[in-house]
């Protein structure tokens, strides 16, 4: 049983009520969606960010340096949260806990380590991934993920990458699908 | 000359990996506007100053 409010074509707005605790809401016959009893903030589309951006230009790095990674193409970035000009970092504009992808992509020559890493706030937050023993000169993609929290208002998330070698290139120049990547959405609102 | 290559002609007793391996104490860092030393909490070795790194 529940209390029920029914957005109905012949009668515009119609409620029934018990004396259950649980309330229903119908767009037309046999809709009905239950008011979940717990306190938060309802998720729709319109207030859960989602990005996704690329990087296909090459540049160098200094073996051994901690260095953000670069995306400059932005897929989608439902909410305007992502930088893909200056800084190239989420910020997002809802608190939650987003579920974070990203890949670094390089090559380099005689690479001895790897590591790709999310940086929050502008400090290392976890090392993603790690490779050794990679060929020389080909390119190599460092997949990762994580769930992140963020407050919604200050928290920013970047993608750093650390290679061990000589002639480090980060990003696959030109190239639309081998890249490196980054991307995420809201999975859960705080 | 990089940060890197001075920092290890300073001490040579280190190697790129003290600034890759997870449990390093020297973190060298680049935002996008340069080379940097981001932290320095090596228990022997005294942080270099700029002059070294000039």
């Amino acid at each position: 049983m529940a209390s029920i409010i029914t957005a109905t074509v012949a009668s515009g707005l119609t409620q029934s009520a018990d004396n259950s605790g649980v309330l229903q809401l119908a767009s037309g016959t046999g809709n009905l969606v239950t008011v979940p009893s717990v306190t938060g903030t309802a998720m729709v589309s319109g207030n859960m960010p989602a990005f996704s951006a690329f990087g296909n230009v090459s540049y160098s790095i200094t073996t051994g340096v901690d260095t953000k990674v670069r995306f400059e193409t932005e897929r989608f970035d439902t909410a305007n949260c992502f930088d893909s000009t200056t800084n190239y970092r989420f910020t997002p504009n809802v608190a939650g806990y987003y579920q974070i992808n990203y890949i670094g992509r390089f090559q380099a020559t005689s690479p001895t380590i790897a590591y790709v890493m999310l940086y929050k706030n502008g400090s290392m937050y976890i090392v993603g991934n790690q490779i050794m023993g990679i060929a020389s000169g080909t390119n190599f993609d460092l997949p990762a993920s994580d769930l992140v929290y963020m407050n919604g208002t200050t928290d920013y998330l970047e993608v750093y990458i650390n290679v061990g070698g000589t002639s480090i290139l980060v990003n696959d120049n030109g190239t639309t699908t081998f890249v490196s990547s980054f991307s995420g959405y809201l999975a859960r609102a705080a | 000359m990089t940060l890197t290559e001075k920092i290890i002609s300073l001490y040579p007793e280190l190697n790129v990996l003290d600034f890759i391996k997870p449990d390093r104490t020297i973190v060298l860092q680049n935002d996008g506007a340069g080379d940097y030393i981001a932290k320095w909490e090596h228990p022997t070795f005294p942080r270099p100053t700029d002059e070294e790194l000039a």
